[in-house]
Parts: structure tokens; C-alpha cells; sequence
């Protein structure tokens, strides 16, 4: 898993390469939560690269809008491959985010 | 008719047929079913002494063929055999090819080796071409005649190895409709074919072979529908499986979904079945509770194309999907979704959970 950041406008972008599974969730964990203690309320999590997720990743994206919705910010998904889609929706997890097509998209809303 | 008792054939160290037992009655028609290289023509070739068994009894009608004081020639003529390869004298005519038998072994006179040829020509299709050469007929062609050839020496058994595999699809049922028509006709028969439908239409029992022994047999409903042994099973579904042994809560997550993948990809199961593979076997892995022995068994079954998860743990009873600590968990409900069955049971001290992926 590698994670990049970039500030854009009011966003956080944070651009997922990899896998989040059991055995690195932590660190994925460790990272969102230092951007979020850092005073970014808005992070968009850019999942075109992410190609493998598993319960214990989703966990952390739960725990993540949980935070941000607490301190009023906001969390968008962009740009997933149909795979992961498919697991947000098993999981119900596609009502509970919001998903956008683009990084375009989930900046402007 | 024919009783083979504890019959074994070793070449060398190589035990290709281990302890055979089996009795044939007149009338009935065996297909000999199983994996390549398990002694299914070698057992053929015993029966009529092509190849000699290093041990063990074949007793026809009663009389023992492995006595020194038996005659063999004349018991096997009893006994014909069709080979993959039809085997038939290229420079003779296809009415040679049936009378030199009749005429040289059978002390027939030329006119009525000629007249049985005709008639058994016209049995398999093919009277026309009584002045052919071997050479100028097709392959399907070439083994209705070396049939017709076993019945022109009035072979009471014919043993047939492979009678289908060296022709091409288009001329399979062209053979398959003459055996067809002997089994009809009350001829006594065994088939060692790769052909399952024809085995299972044709076949009073059929006999499974594996490890050298004939390892099941049964009525086709029996071996086909419901196969007692594993191994049967397997062999029957054309499954293909892969087990994983997993003794301690730090496995290597990374190598056993590598392999997995692998095993998926060599079986060309499709992407997203193999994606949700090895999701379900970190989800299943991260519910166990107890790591001192869990067994994964992935399996692909190429007949009916779909592929299952075993997930088999020692220990005390763990249902997953009613346990209250995670019934409700995300983990159990993306197993679910990943699945187009799930059950669990509990026998003999061991947790089994069987998944079928969905497509």
C-alpha cells in the first residue's frame, strides 16, 4: 500500500495505491488519522489505484466518516474500480458514503 | 463368465495394477472409468494376456487362464480386443482384414469367413467398403471395422481400450452407435473410455479405477449420481482442488492468496471469482478463533464450472453465521455476499464451513 496527500482547495485528497487488508490497515489507519489531527475536516479518499479491500479497510474508512461527520467536515470516495464497488455495495456501504465517478466531482460537491 | 481375483502387474518397482478384484457376468457391459495412468488398459491387457500379470487369477467360466496347463490361445480367442489405434493390416482389404482370422484360427472355409465378414459389414455401415484398404478409410471407419473383425472371430467378450480417443469428435458417435447396438444385442463387454455420457447410457456397472485397484463400481446412477468415495467424486465432477494448512493466527496472508491466484488462474477461473477467493479467505481466516489447525480446501469443479470454499478448523463449535460476537460482523456479511451458498456444520470435534462462489 502506498498513500499519497495533496491539499486541493478545501480537500484533503488522499490517493490510495495498493491493498488495505488485515495485515496493513493500521498503517492506513494511522495515516488518515494524522491528516484528521493535523485540522483537516474534508478528505477526499481517490481509490482509482486501490485494488483490494477487505473488512478490516472498510472498518477504517467507517471510523474515518464517523470522525469527520463529528467535526462537521466531510468524506468522498472517488473513482473506485467496479471490484471494490462491488464490495462497498455488498457491505451496504455504498448508502453510507458518498461515491463520486471523478476527483473532479467529489471537489465540488 | 470372467472372475479376476487379486490380479497385480508390476513393471519393475512400478505397481500399476495393485489387488483387482471383479466378477463379470455374460451379457454385461463395464465401462472402466479414471484418471490417466491408473491401470485401466493395463487391467484390459491382463484379462487377455497381452500383458502377463505378475500375479493373481483370471478365471473364465471357471477354468483358471494363468494355469500352466490352460490354453491360452484358445481362451482368448474368446476374448477379442478393439485398441485405440485399430491396429488393422494395411496391406490388406478390409475383407481380408476380417477372414485371415476366421480362416487361419477358426479352421473356417474361405466361403464362410467370407459370408460372416459381409454380414457383420453390413452390421457396422460399412459393406461398401469390403475392397478398401485400411488406409482409405477414416479413422471412425477404420474402428467400426476392427469391432466388426473381433466379432468375426466370435469373440464371446470384447474388451475395448480407448475405442474413441484417437478419432476425431465428428466420428465418436459413429463407433459409439456400434457399441451400442453389440451391448443391445447382449454382447459382453468392457470399455475403458474417457467417454462419461456414453458410460453412463451404456454400462450395466461401471468400475472406477484409482491407486491400481478398482477403487469404486456401482450401477451408472451409483458412480455417476451418487459416488461413495471422494476420490470418485472428484474424477466424476473433474474437480480440481487445492488445500492450505494453516497453524498459526501469524500465516502469511500474501503467499496463500498468491496461491491461490495462481491456482485460480491455471484453471482459468475468471478474475472475479478469483478476486472474491481470496477475499473469502482472509475474511474466513480473520473470524477463526482457534488457529492450532485449520484446513482451507479451495475446489474448481470443470463440469459444472463453479468453484467452492471449504474452511475446516478443530476446535470447539464456532458457527460464524449465528455466533452473537459475529453474526452481525462486516466480515460474515461480505462472505455472505460473496457466496451463492453457505453452511455450517459441526461433526467430530471440527468446524466446517462450505461456500460456492458466486459467479
Amino acid at each position: 500500500m502506498d498513500i499519497k496527500n495533496e491539499k486541493v482547495g478545501d480537500f484533503v485528497v488522499v490517493r490510495i495505491d495498493g491493498r488495505i487488508d488485515t495485515t496493513n490497515y493500521t498503517e492506513f489507519e494511522k495515516i488518515i488519522a494524522e491528516v484528521i489531527d493535523g485540522g483537516e475536516k474534508n478528505l477526499v479518499l481517490d481509490c482509482k489505484n486501490l485494488n483490494y479491500i477487505s473488512s478490516s479497510g472498510l472498518r477504517v474508512f467507517l471510523i474515518t466518516q464517523k470522525r469527520l461527520m463529528g467535526a462537521g467536515g466531510k468524506l468522498h470516495l472517488c473513482t473506485m474500480q467496479p471490484s471494490i464497488k462491488e464490495i462497498f455495495d455488498i457491505s451496504g456501504f455504498s448508502t453510507i458514503f458518498k461515491i463520486y465517478d471523478s476527483e473532479a466531482e467529489a471537489l465540488s460537491n | 463368465m470372467i472372475k479376476v481375483e487379486h490380479l497385480s502387474k508390476h513393471y519393475g518397482d512400478l505397481v500399476v495394477l495393485k489387488d483387482v478384484n471383479a466378477e463379470i457376468e455374460k451379457g454385461e457391459v463395464i465401462s472402466i472409468i479414471g484418471p490417466s495412468g491408473t491401470g485401466k488398459s493395463t487391467f484390459l491387457r491382463c484379462l487377455n494376456l497381452l500383458d502377463q500379470p505378475t500375479g493373481g487369477q483370471i478365471i473364465i467360466d471357471g477354468v483358471p487362464l494363468l494355469n500352466k496347463h490352460s490354453n491360452v490361445p484358445k481362451m482368448r480367442q474368446r476374448m477379442g480386443m478393439v485398441f485405440q489405434s485399430f491396429n488393422l493390416y494395411s496391406h490388406l482389404t478390409i475383407l481380408e482384414n476380417l477372414t485371415i482370422g476366421p480362416v487361419k484360427l477358426l479352421n473356417k472355409t474361405k466361403a464362410e469367413a467370407n459370408r460372416k465378414a459381409m454380414e457383420l459389414l453390413k452390421l457396422v455401415g460399412l459393406a461398401e467398403k469390403v475392397y478398401s484398404f485400411p488406409d482409405e478409410l477414416s479413422g471412425g471407419q477404420k474402428q467400426r471395422i476392427a469391432i466388426a473383425r473381433c466379432m468375426a472371430m466370435e469373440s464371446e467378450i470384447i474388451l475395448f481400450d480407448e475405442p474413441t480417443s484417437a478419432l476425431d469428435p465428428t466420428m465418436v458417435s459413429e463407433v459409439l452407435a456400434v457399441i451400442r447396438r453389440l451391448a443391445r444385442e447382449g454382447m459382453t463387454m468392457l470399455i475403458v473410455t474417457h467417454e462419461m455420457e456414453f458410460a453412463r447410457n451404456i454400462s450395466s456397472r461401471v468400475f472406477y479405477m484409482d491407486e491400481g485397484i478398482i477403487y469404486e463400481q456401482g450401477t451408472p446412477e451409483q458412480i455417476f449420481e451418487n459416488p461413495k468415495f471422494e476420490k470418485t467424486k472428484a474424477f466424476i465432477h473433474r474437480i480440481r482442488s487445492m488445500r492450505f494448512n494453516i497453524t498459526s493466527p501469524n500465516y502469511d496472508l500474501y503467499a496463500l492468496q498468491a496461491e491461490m491466484e495462481a491456482f485460480c488462474e491455471k484453471h482459468m477461473i475468471s478474475k472475479k471469482v478469483s478476486g472474491r477467493v481470496i477475499l473469502l479467505a482472509e475474511e474466513l481466516l480473520c473470524l477463526q478463533p482457534d488457529f492450532s489447525n485449520i484446513e482451507l480446501v479451495l475446489s474448481y469443479s470443470e463440469k459444472n464450472m463453479s468453484v467452492e470454499f471449504e474452511c475446516l478448523s478443530k476446535g470447539n463449535a464456532f458457527n460464524i453465521f449465528e455466533n452473537e460476537k459475529t453474526a452481525d460482523e462486516l466480515g460474515v456479511l461480505l462472505i455472505k455476499g460473496q457466496s451463492k451458498t453457505y453452511n455450517y456444520e459441526y461433526a467430530n470435534g471440527t468446524n466446517k464451513i462450505t461456500l460456492t462462489i458466486r459467479e
